[in-house]
């Protein structure tokens, strides 16, 4: 995938639930220099909607679709 | 950006189509059986059938003469209420290939969700309900006791948001460096033939309820069933809907719930009107706002209420092990408590019982409900609207500072 050469940071959340996937991806964010990318690996199914939804509301942006892979997700999110 | 979330989107339902069918099913239901969906009654049961397991003598405790303990939990329809719930939360997982066993890296969660868990369980029960009874079928029953819960669990989920936010709480993320591989993808699929296996011998239990007279069982599994569905598809948390308001200013479960209540209301008082039944109505008092704050803060700490558990237990997430069990722990305790430790003498006794159709009667009552949901309304979209104008205020100091 020619995205994962670009990703600067993983953030593997597999087993939370929520809020804690929201909230670590938002902390992860904020923490990581503007424009890095950060790849998100979650499996709590609030989270495939919740996740993605509030990085764009807080606004950050997407560098491509998220992927479903099995019973997970994968965002690739800029910071 | 429509795109992008589209995938997701038609994987899972929308909240308020989801919220508005759980209204519109929960009025019929109480139309039919002249009782409302609820589940921590039947938490607390089954709390009490354990107990005379284990062979302790209950026969006295005050609480269970209350919640009507009788027959076993197969034997009464408030308890395929909640085993039709599971069963349908189950089925809708396998058959979208979605179960899987999730278990917490932070440990901590554990301990947190059996606490939690145990919170929850007693303060919904000290209120009477946990947010059915007390909250999304007590307010279209125009019984006060759910306004005074509404208002203690926005408080306590407020003071559980404050706690989650503490970094000993919610723990530390690993972040890694570069990009790091998904776990592999099971070719086979098998969930959806166990899940329409399942679904087969339920349906098979229903016909047999109903076939042998047994209509308030096949009753409380059919709509137990509906619900479930429901609540996993749409996943349907009352938890956030405080919560996450507070935590990242978000507002589409409240407002699904809201609305969803909202359309409950008038169903129902359409139904007691024109069946003339008579609504449920629970004892207010000091118990329910103390219950209701315990209650807000529990299903915080737990990472899920009493009716979200069940759903996130049937896709596989271990951490709601525990929070069932505190759940149940904790509504026993509360039984115990209600009469051997005088709760009460000091919490209940004064209380009394207030139904809005009888002190103002339809009109009023449903006026009254609605004006209050459309300023719980408000409220949400004002949180919201407060959380992106601070997050905006603090970005745009961070851009000055660099």
């Amino acid at each position: 995938m020619q995205t994962d050469k670009d990703v600067a940071f993983t953030l593997d959340l597999r087993g939370e639930s929520c809020p804690y996937p929201v909230i670590y991806t938002l902390e992860a964010l904020e923490g990581m220099n503007n424009g890095d990318l950060l790849q998100v690996i979650t499996d709590c199914p609030g989270s495939f909607r919740n996740v993605p939804e509030e990085a764009l509301a807080h606004g950050y942006t997407f560098a491509q679709d998220p992927v479903k892979n099995g019973q997970e997700y994968l965002f690739y999110i800029y910071a | 950006m429509k795109k992008m979330i589209q995938p997701i989107f038609q994987r899972y339902w929308n909240p308020y189509v989801v919220l508005l069918v759980a209204g519109i099913l929960s009025s019929v239901y109480f139309g039919l059986t002249s009782t409302v969906w609820a589940i921590t009654g039947e938490f607390t049961r089954l709390g009490g059938d354990l107990l005379q397991l284990f062979g302790v003598d209950i026969s006295s405790w005050q609480y269970f003469e209350m919640v009507h303990l009788k027959g076993t939990t197969w034997s009464r329809p408030d308890g395929w209420i909640v085993w039709g719930m599971f069963s349908g939360a189950l089925i809708m997982v396998l058959l979208s290939n979605n179960f899987k066993i999730r278990l917490p890296q932070q440990k901590r969660r554990y301990v947190q969700g059996l606490m939690g868990g145990i919170v929850a369980g007693f303060g919904a029960r000290l209120a009477l309900g946990c947010n059915l009874a007390a909250f999304f079928t007590g307010v279209p029953q125009f019984s006060i006791h759910s306004w005074i819960f509404i208002v203690a669990t926005g408080i306590g989920t407020f003071f559980g948001a404050k706690l989650t936010k503490t970094r000993w709480w919610k723990g530390r993320p690993t972040l890694t460096r570069g990009a790091k591989r998904p776990s592999k993808v099971q070719k086979r699929i098998i969930q959806p033939y166990v899940g329409g296996a399942i679904a087969i011998l339920y349906i098979g239990l229903m016909i047999y309820f109903f076939v042998t007279g047994q209509k308030l069982l096949g009753l409380g599994a059919l709509f137990g069933l509906a619900f479930g569905i429901l609540i996993e598809r749409g996943q349907i948390c009352f938890t956030s809907a405080f919560r996450d308001l507070f935590l990242v200013g978000r507002s589409i479960m409240a407002k699904a719930i809201i609305a969803g209540m909202a359309l409950s209301s008038v169903l129902t008082v359409i139904i007691i009107a024109v069946y003339d039944l008579t609504p449920i109505t629970q004892i207010a008092a000091l118990s329910t706002f103390v219950g209701g704050t315990l209650f807000g803060l529990g299903i915080v700490m737990a990472s899920g209420c009493e009716t979200g558990m069940m759903y996130r237990l049937m896709e596989g997430q271990v951490l709601f092990l525990p929070v069932f069990a505190g759940n149940i722990i904790g509504a026993t305790f509360l039984a115990y408590a209600w009469d051997h430790l005088g709760i009460y003498h000091v919490l209940v006794k004064n209380g009394t019982k207030i139904n809005l159709l009888d002190s103002i009667g339809p009109i009023g009552a449903i006026t009254a409900t609605l004006a209050m949901l459309g300023v719980l309304y408000a409220l949400t979209m004002n949180l919201e609207k407060r959380y992106h104008r601070n997050l905006s205020l603090k970005k745009g100091m961070n851009v000055n500072a660099n």
